[in-house]
């Protein structure tokens, strides 16, 4: 008899669907695709993801998951952290809760404030803001900016500006909510915004920059030789927001995602994975030489 | 020989005033001798309204960096509630006086009226119009958490006079208001200031 009985029946149609996939092109949209270079600076950014809701909580789970492949030390908050209610319960809710793991096994959060967030969410340990609207800190060779983009006055440009000249030959990554370049419809480009933050970015020679506020993904080509992401999908999303445009690279908006990046020398590898585990992008961006990079002080 | 003292030192004067020693690298945004003046009478008023604050916040234990989201909250809200008290029958216009409400709805035409008058629009387009419309705006008001802020032009926050720390300009609505961020208390309001 060729099949003894039901079970092996089913074992066998099983079997050749898992043959069948592991052969189709996206196979491999699971495997980690960061090089996991020795010293290298690892970090996970995530963006509006403060609901509470199930999408929130899978994603969360997911980056847990993806932590085992990718050890990743510590996570950027791109703004909007919680929504709505701002109570101690809600901060359990929509934070200690779905990273709970996380937060368990060691891993720092640096939140950035959105505008669904409260200027007092600074005061909060687990944000590491330290009571700053914005701030600044280092980790291997990698120079971060926390920026306050919902209120960017003169005294936060001028101290922005001020740290730069300072940033000397680390690689430099800003972050803050609001997103200079965007695709997607509901809020696109933060033009305003960009006309005082880009040409502080080009001149001393930011290397990426990571946002949030619309609830999708968007890898931006690079512009004036600035890499722009958008993360503002990580708990949030707007289904069919992305209105795909020349700026953008590559570009999501069927799910939640998380980003994974690892800075090692003068490379960085980033990896977009979504809700369900599918690597939606991934990439590396190579910075100049450090020696093109010391800005040029004025006496 | 008259001598006339340049605008630029009034603005100095009025940072002077009214910027901690951490605002000591702000830029003086360039205005007139007139300008300087009611930014000074403005100036004077955010100052007696800090230090209600600071009576206030007197009796509370300090807020600090790393503190647990149940000490934050119940900082805020003490805080709010005696600075209402202190603040009772305060009315609308006390800070933003008619002189400063002139001076400042001249600033705020500038910049939505002008040329950058489209991103500056863009910028404060509301995330959920329906909350800010539920809400009617009131001195001594504690904003719920649920209202998201709106996004302020850095345009319009270059033009206006520099502010200490814990306080800054809202819009709300139409309105322009000052805000105790760490009270999460509306001080003072403009209304109807933005076209």
């Amino acid at each position: 008899m060729l099949f003894p009985n039901i079970f092996t029946k089913v074992r066998i149609v099983l079997l050749t669907v898992l043959a069948l996939a592991a052969s189709c092109p996206w196979a491999g949209a699971q495997e980690l695709t960061l090089p996991l270079k020795p010293h290298s600076v690892r970090f996970a950014a995530i963006g509006d993801m403060g609901t509470g809701n199930k999408r929130q909580y899978q994603t969360a789970a997911k980056m847990r998951e993806w932590r085992e492949k990718f050890p990743f030390e510590f996570v950027i908050m791109l703004g909007d952290n919680i929504y709505d209610g701002h109570t101690p319960q809600d901060f359990v809710k929509k934070f200690e809760k779905p990273y709970q793991p996380l937060l368990e096994a060691g891993v720092k959060f640096y939140a950035t404030l959105g505008n669904h967030d409260k200027p007092n969410d600074r005061f909060y340990q687990p944000f590491n803001m330290n009571g700053q609207q914005y701030y600044t800190y280092k980790k291997g060779h990698v120079r971060f900016f926390a920026l306050d983009t919902t209120y960017m006055n003169p005294q936060q440009l001028t101290w922005l500006e001020k740290e730069l000249q300072n940033a000397g030959t680390d690689w430099i990554i800003c972050y803050f909510h609001h997103a200079l370049y965007s695709s997607a419809g509901f809020h696109g480009s933060a033009t305003e915004l960009r006309t005082l933050l880009e040409p502080l970015f080009v001149k001393y020679k930011v290397q990426a920059v990571f946002s949030g506020h619309d609830h999708v993904y968007e890898r931006v080509k690079p512009q004036n030789g600035v890499q722009y992401f958008t993360e503002g999908a990580s708990g949030a999303l707007r289904v069919g927001d992305l209105k795909k445009s020349n700026l953008t690279a590559v570009g999501y908006d069927q799910d939640c995602s998380f980003m994974l990046v690892e800075i090692a020398g003068d490379e960085l590898y980033f990896q977009t994975i979504s809700r369900t585990g599918q690597t939606i992008d991934s990439g590396m961006v190579q910075r100049l030489p450090a020696i093109e990079r010391i800005p040029v002080r004025q006496e | 020989m008259e001598y006339r003292i340049p605008a630029g030192a009034w603005a100095a004067l009025f940072l002077v005033l009214i910027a901690p020693a951490t605002l000591g690298q702000v830029p003086t945004p360039n205005v007139s001798e007139e300008e300087a003046r009611i930014f000074k009478l403005f100036a004077a008023q955010v100052q007696r309204y800090l230090k209600v604050q600071k009576e206030c916040a007197a009796s509370l234990p300090a807020l600090k960096p790393n503190m647990k989201m149940a000490q934050i909250s119940e900082h805020q809200l003490a805080l709010g509630k005696k600075l209402a008290a202190a603040r009772s029958g305060v009315p609308q216009g006390e800070i933003f006086s008619a002189e400063v409400t002139e001076q400042f709805r001249k600033i705020i035409l500038g910049v939505f009226k002008g040329p950058k008058s489209q991103m500056a629009r863009k910028t404060i387009r509301p995330d959920e119009p329906s909350k800010e419309v539920l809400v009617r705006l009131h001195v001594n008001d504690m904003r719920p958490d649920s209202i998201p802020s709106t996004t302020m032009p850095p345009t319009l926050l270059s033009k206006l006079p520099p502010l200490p720390k814990d306080l800054a300009y809202r819009i709300i609505g139409h309105a322009l208001a000052l805000k105790d961020t760490r009270a999460g208390l509306i001080v003072d309001f403009i209304p109807h200031a933005i076209p």
